[in-house]
């Protein structure tokens, strides 16, 4: 064969270049994903710290299925609020094993030293395609901490239509687990006098989860999820108690807290996607949440993915967040009020969240991708749930302080 | 490869040429595995559904994309491997349902190479593109069997699959004789001789639309996501590999009245059924 013009001699280089490369026994797909992450979480001077390294793994089978491995250890040392309310005068409480106490300073909202937690979480799964757009993925999942155990497993079923441009999800999750408390879990409302004392108990979480995906247009795509998650059982945090205070708002004794033995949760989310300007990644959502205890929740969240130069992103992170109190939180109940349900736990109040977040990565370093991200996050507490008599007291305490938290997460990902 | 593939090895006996086959059905399997886009664990669905996310392929991938990438150039944008997506819109199954002109150009905004970021080995698609390697992957696969083959015997080899094919060198009697589908039944089918290197054939002579009296034949043109309209039936062109010529037989299809200057002008064996 001869070749009279270059263009021909440019494609029989590039198709012997092709040719040429490395055998395909080195060339062989990678087939090994690994993930790993640390997380760092602060919320300042004598609050939570928080340290969580994680390990992911994935590896693609010839079958056409996947099996991942996952497997998470999370750190915990502080203090953290234990329900009661703030007052003017110095408070004492007993630890939860009944064995030591700390002291509140008087207008300072009491928290619990003791708070110290390790905990080993699991996971397996195994993804298989079926027919031509269906893909089945189960998993199952296991947790250990010295007072709570957990293990759960659930399905998921997913088939694209419409030339993959949609995709539907429905898929199950159960759980169920065990609650073993230091100095045993109290009886709800029983004064706290000393440890809870209690049997263990027990919980049930069962999870439904309905989603859509529809790629919109060239550059776009919409996510819409619905989530439907019923717990019964034991709901209460045994270590949580709550303030009967008398008319001006001073304790007079603490409560175990007392929640229902169920809640019902759903929940609706929305993202949308977009590729801007031929480089860049836009991704809004938002998701409402509302519940049978009372508590409605909205998040909105937008991210924008910088990819200023070759392999490398920056991008910012705005969230935004407000929840409203359970029916059943209470700063403070007034001595004799009759009650049902109530709970100090400030995670159950009213409040309003900032995350604020930048994150930096590289998506090829050798083999590796590799990201770092910094998040600073402010709570800021609306005042819900006074009691009748002495709210007017309490209200000139800081009975919902704000909290600061600082989130540092390094992340890495490569295959092999 | 969703075609028959075969082996001939001259002179060797049935163990060897079992080997030999198991060899070929391997390394068919493992290209058909990774590149085939009716797969959803390879790495053409990881590109197709990252969602304008960047995906890192492996190095064999990486040379495949920067081979097509030249194409591209080299062919004036007529080879796209982002032209399936045009599939969406176009069906050639002897039917006269032609779309309208509406639906093809909805779909040329999700087609182009020049839309895709591309800095090996990472490869990014706007969201509802997609590659696929259907015009060079089977090539690629025979060039790749034979030097597997030819590494494992030191017979004359020839794999054929689906009728692009490559050989070692001549059997012992002379060279191997390929008869090309002339596309129609009434035509003798011509006979090459091809003592080593590659033939490879593009078009379809079954696959076409036909309206009003106009045969749309399935050789798309990305730069409109129209039909090639003065497209031979079939292209066969000769070279030292398959990939290349399988390259040429395409490219000449997609310029469609020009063909035969286009592989003139390249000065290679070819044989062109109108």
């Amino acid at each position: 064969m001869q070749l009279k013009d270059p263009k021909g001699g440019a494609i029989a280089a590039a198709a012997l270049t092709l040719l040429g490369g490395a055998t395909p026994s080195q060339a062989e797909e990678k087939r090994w994903l690994f993930d790993t992450a640390m997380l760092f979480y602060t919320e300042g001077a004598d609050r939570v710290y928080a340290f969580e390294p994680k390990l992911a793994a994935t590896l693609d089978l010839r079958n056409g299925g996947a099996v991942n491995a996952g497997f998470t250890v999370d750190v915990l040392t502080g203090a953290s609020p234990n329900g009661a309310a703030p007052s003017n005068q110095p408070q004492t409480f007993t630890t939860p094993s009944g064995n030591s106490s700390f002291t509140a300073a008087p207008g300072e909202l009491p928290l619990d030293p003791s708070f110290k937690d390790t905990r080993f979480a699991g996971e397996l799964g195994y993804t298989m395609p079926f027919g031509d757009a269906n893909k089945l993925n189960v998993h199952g999942n296991a947790s250990t901490e010295y007072d709570y155990r957990s293990l759960g497993g659930g399905a998921t079923i997913s088939r694209d239509f419409n030339l993959h441009d949609t995709t539907v999800s429905l898929g199950v999750n159960a759980s169920r687990d065990s609650i073993n408390p230091v100095g045993g879990a109290p009886t709800p409302l029983a004064e706290k006098t000393g440890a809870g004392g209690g049997p263990d108990q027990s919980k049930t979480v069962l999870d439904g989860l309905f989603g859509v995906t529809q790629v919109l247009s060239t550059t776009s795509l919409m996510q819409v999820n619905y989530s439907l998650s019923r717990s019964t059982g034991y709901l209460n945090d045994p270590y949580k108690v709550v303030s009967v205070v008398d008319a001006d708002g001073d304790p007079v004794r603490y409560l175990f807290e007392s929640r229902p033995d169920s809640r019902l949760k759903h929940a609706a989310f929305v993202q949308y996607k977009k590729f801007v300007i031929d480089r860049d990644v836009l991704e809004v959502s938002y998701r409402f949440m509302t519940d049978d205890w009372g508590i409605d929740s909205h998040t909105g969240d937008a991210t924008y993915r910088f990819n200023f130069a070759g392999t490398h992103y920056l991008e910012p992170h705005l969230r935004w967040y407000r929840q409203s109190a359970a029916d059943f939180y209470r700063v403070a109940l007034d001595d004799g009020e009759p009650v049902t349900y109530a709970s100090g736990d400030p995670r159950l109040g009213a409040f309003d969240g900032v995350t604020v977040g930048l994150k930096y990565g590289q998506t090829s370093w050798g083999n590796l991708q590799w990201s770092t991200r910094l998040e600073y996050y402010k709570q800021i507490g609306r005042v819900d749930g006074l009691p009748p008599v002495a709210g007017a007291a309490l209200d000139k305490l800081d009975v919902a302080p704000d909290l600061n938290v600082i989130m540092l997460t390094l992340g890495a990902r490569f295959r092999y | 490869m969703a075609s028959p593939c075969t082996v001939l090895a001259d002179g060797a006996d049935d163990a060897e040429l079992a080997r030999l086959v198991e060899i070929a059905r391997r390394s068919a399997l493992r290209i058909e595995h990774k590149w085939s886009r009716y797969r959803d664990d390879n790495i053409v669905h990881r590109i197709n559904h990252a969602q304008g996310e960047a995906i890192t392929v492996d190095d064999e991938t990486a040379r495949l994309i920067d081979y097509a990438a030249l194409l591209w150039r080299e062919s004036e944008r007529r080879f796209d491997i982002t032209s399936g997506v045009l599939r969406r819109a176009w069906r050639f199954d002897g039917s006269d349902r032609v779309p309208d002109r509406e639906t093809v150009a909805a779909l040329l905004p999700l087609v182009g190479w020049d839309k895709v970021t591309w800095r090996s080995p990472q490869l990014r698609l706007a969201p509802g593109m997609e590659i696929d390697f259907g015009g060079i992957g089977k090539e690629y696969a025979v060039d790749v069997t034979l030097r597997e083959l030819v590494a494992a015997t030191d017979k004359p080899v020839l794999v054929n699959f689906g009728g692009d094919l490559a050989a070692s060198q001549p059997p012992r009697d002379g060279p191997w004789r390929v008869g090309i589908d002339s596309g129609a039944p009434d035509r003798p089918a011509p006979l090459i001789k091809l003592d080593q290197g590659a033939i490879a054939t593009s078009g379809d002579a079954r696959r076409f639309l036909l309206k009003d009296g106009v045969r749309y034949p399935h050789v798309l043109d990305p730069r409109t996501g129209w039909p090639v309209m003065d497209a031979p039936r079939a292209v066969t062109v000769a070279a030292t590999t398959c990939i290349e010529a399988g390259t040429l037989s395409t490219l000449a299809m997609l310029r469609g009245a020009e063909a035969e200057t286009f592989l003139q002008s390249r000065g290679c064996d070819h044989h062109v059924v109108r």
